[in-house]
């Protein structure tokens, strides 16, 4: 019962003050036709995403290549400019920040990437990498500067020593300390980590997703874990958002999604993932279709088990299914 | 000894591969590294044998080394044998075989498929036509006659609609049909033995467990000999009947998949099982990962005696100073480790 209230409470804590928080969201790429081209049309890479995440909440974004998590990351950190749509960062609309501005604000928002090899620069010591953060945003100068990144690497588990040091010099999993040292090295409150353990390897991943729980919890940082595998996503997130072709098909507390999927997709997702469930009812048939040309209605629908004649014609709502739990998908009478 | 010689061998099925001891070595200007190192298996008709480890562990090198694929002025086999039996059930040492013998047993008694179908397919010829190439070469096939046999095949790996498809360029199609195209064509003559090698790492989880079931069917209809080479436990126990653990180019444990995975005797095999997330438990508890410490050994400068020892929690003074062989453990079921009676993983 406790545990009903508890997810009762986080749900309102999220709807009176979330700290980063998007409405209609959209991105679309692709020329629109200059002089001598034909305008294509767009690829729809993001279509319309509500999301709220709360201080300190772990937010997971799933989905296939192509679903749009990526851009979706950029997107809230407004690396990209959206086409259409509104975010706001503890209540401050981003995208009406000037270019100064913003920059200043990038402090309290950072970004740790999938590859720890194109991350860093292979020219700059890692003392130079961490110090120029913390100068930049921090305003610290000399002996100060270098203080403070000694900080931030001994928070991820290194030590002074690997100040001098180039990134060619540290393994995998290191190279990833290092670039969460780089992200943390501002005081952010917020990290987008896109993919941060898909290039290593498992001993090494089980190492950094310690590593990220643990500065997550110590710091009460605000994480968008974006991957496509669930089990690590599992792991380490309080509440998954599943996307397929840009749209947001499930959003649920993760022990929620995980137990009790509500959507066609996120159903065939779980049993595609090896290790997941012993069950294979469903193997998706075929492909996600190009973003350029999205099946009319609900996009899922042409690798759907369960489409109907009405899923062609409808665009589902995200509408809730249970505490907190929302899906898209206008069927209720689905086995999954 | 003839304990885990037994062991090793599974007598049940009739053999198609067996490596015994094999050493590859590649010379660098900062030394020699050993990237396979006394490595033994053995793979039978129908069956699917794993070779799981990490990255640098060797598991590639070997599978490069049984097709011959490594490049002569780097690469050096410096020991061991392999011996590969034909359809009419005569031994072949892949390892004296002249260039022009390897040329008819790979792709035609033995075939491959790689990790990126993109870069394994040639950019500048339709896929019909690289699905045809082998059957012309092996199996003397006219071009009508190899071309009706590429669409039967294409139709066999999945891709709907094969007439529209078979004159595509690789470019025009996605990652999950290149790679079947890639199964397509390491078909083309029904090989006795596949090396898939990370064959569906590059793919989404979906197209994943597409290609999974597809290799699995394909493999039961021909009673194919398979080794899978991976990273992902979680494939294996999917995928394989047998499994071997790849340490620092060595296998560390070998047996039964439900066996390793379930009961591992190995304490390396143990740790990498602990690193990989697993469902919540009964009560929801989310289950701690425990990583492995340390960092792979350098390959130039392996650590002596256990090449696990530095980052074993049951290293003892023994396991620094001697070698371990691979002891049997069980029917069909090895470890290299020279604690395995006294530790309770």
């Amino acid at each position: 019962m406790s545990e009903q209230a508890d997810i009762e409470r986080s749900a309102a804590e999220i709807r009176v003050q979330p700290l980063l928080s998007a409405r209609g969201i959209t991105r679309h790429f692709g020329n629109d036709g200059g002089m001598f081209s034909k305008a294509s049309a767009p690829i729809r890479a993001v279509e319309g995403v509500d999301l709220d995440i709360a201080s300190g909440e772990v937010l997971g974004v799933v989905g296939e290549s192509g679903s749009g998590k990526s851009t979706l990351g950029r997107l809230v950190l407004r690396l990209i400019e959206p086409t259409s749509g509104t975010v706001s960062f503890d209540g401050k609309d981003l995208c009406s920040l000037q270019t100064g501005e913003m920059r200043r604000f990038r402090r309290h928002m950072q970004m740790i990437f999938q590859d720890p090899f194109s991350s860093l620069n292979a020219r700059m010591t890692i003392g130079d990498a961490l110090v120029e953060p913390i100068a930049l945003h921090l305003g610290l100068r000399g002996q100060a500067a270098r203080d403070a990144a000694v900080g931030v690497l001994e928070r991820v588990g290194l030590h002074a020593d690997h100040m001098k040091r180039y990134p060619r010099m540290f393994s995998g999993g290191q190279r990833q300390r290092i670039a969460i040292a780089r992200a943390l090295a501002s005081s952010p409150r917020f990290i987008v980590a896109d993919e941060p353990v898909s290039a290593l390897d498992v001993s090494v991943q089980a190492e950094v997703i310690n590593l990220l729980q643990q500065l997550q919890k110590e710091l009460g940082l605000t994480l968008m874990f974006i991957s496509h595998d669930l089990s690590v996503v599992e792991v380490i997130t309080d509440r998954v958002m599943v996307l397929y072709l840009g749209r947001v098909m499930e959003l649920a507390p993760t022990e929620s999604l995980y137990g009790n999927p509500a959507h066609p997709y996120t159903a065939a997702l779980l049993q595609a993932a090896p290790g997941m469930t012993s069950v294979k009812k469903h193997i998706l048939k075929g492909e996600i279709p190009s973003p350029a040309n999205p099946p009319s209605g609900c996009v899922f629908r042409t690798r759907c088990p369960f489409a109907i004649d009405a899923c062609a014609h409808t665009v589902p709502t995200l509408r809730p299914v249970g505490p907190d739990h929302l899906k898209a998908c206008i069927r209720d009478d689905i086995e999954l | 000894m003839p304990l885990i010689e037994q062991a090793v061998e599974t007598a049940a099925r009739r053999p198609v591969l067996s490596v015994q001891n094999l050493k590859t070595h590649f010379l660098t200007d900062a030394g020699v590294i050993k990237a396979v190192n006394g490595v033994s298996l053995s793979v039978g008709e129908g069956e699917t044998l794993a070779v799981v480890g990490e990255s640098g562990s060797g598991k590639s090198v070997t599978g490069l080394t049984v097709m011959r694929l490594l490049g002569r002025t780097t690469a050096r086999v410096v020991g061991g044998s392999i011996e590969f039996i034909d359809r009419d059930g005569k031994a072949i040492d892949l390892l004296n075989l002249s260039d022009m013998g390897m040329e008819k047993v790979r792709g035609h008694d033995i075939a491959m498929i790689f990790q990126d179908p993109m870069s394994s397919l040639n950019p500048v010829f339709t896929i019909g036509n690289q699905i045809a190439e082998p059957i012309r070469i092996h199996q003397g096939y006219g071009k009508k006659e190899a071309r009706a046999k590429a669409l039967d095949l294409l139709r066999q790996v999945g891709i709907s609609d094969p007439e529209s498809r078979i004159d595509s360029y690789p470019h025009q199609l996605s990652g999950g049909m290149r790679q079947r195209v890639m199964i397509a064509i390491a078909l083309a003559c029904d090989p006795r033995l596949l090396i898939a090698d990370e064959p569906t790492t590059a793919l989404d989880v979906t197209i994943q467990a597409q290609i999974m079931a597809l290799l699995k069917q394909l493999q039961a209809e021909r009673n194919m000999a398979m080794i899978f080479v991976t990273h992902d436990l979680k494939l294996v126990d999917e995928i394989a009947d047998r499994v071997a653990v790849m340490y620092a180019s060595q296998v560390v444990e070998e047996g039964p998949v439900d066996q390793v995975l379930g009961h591992p005797r190995h304490p390396y095999t143990k740790a990498l099982l602990e690193c990989i997330p697993s469902r919540r438990d009964a009560q929801g508890e989310r289950r701690q990962l425990h990583p492995i410490p340390g960092t792979l050994p350098n390959p130039l400068s392996p650590p002596s005696g256990c090449r696990f020892h530095p980052r074993c929690a049951f290293a003892a003074d023994i396991c620094i100073a001697s070698d371990p062989e691979l002891e049997a453990v069980a029917r069909d079921h090895v470890t290299r480790c020279l604690r395995w009676q006294e530790v309770a993983l």
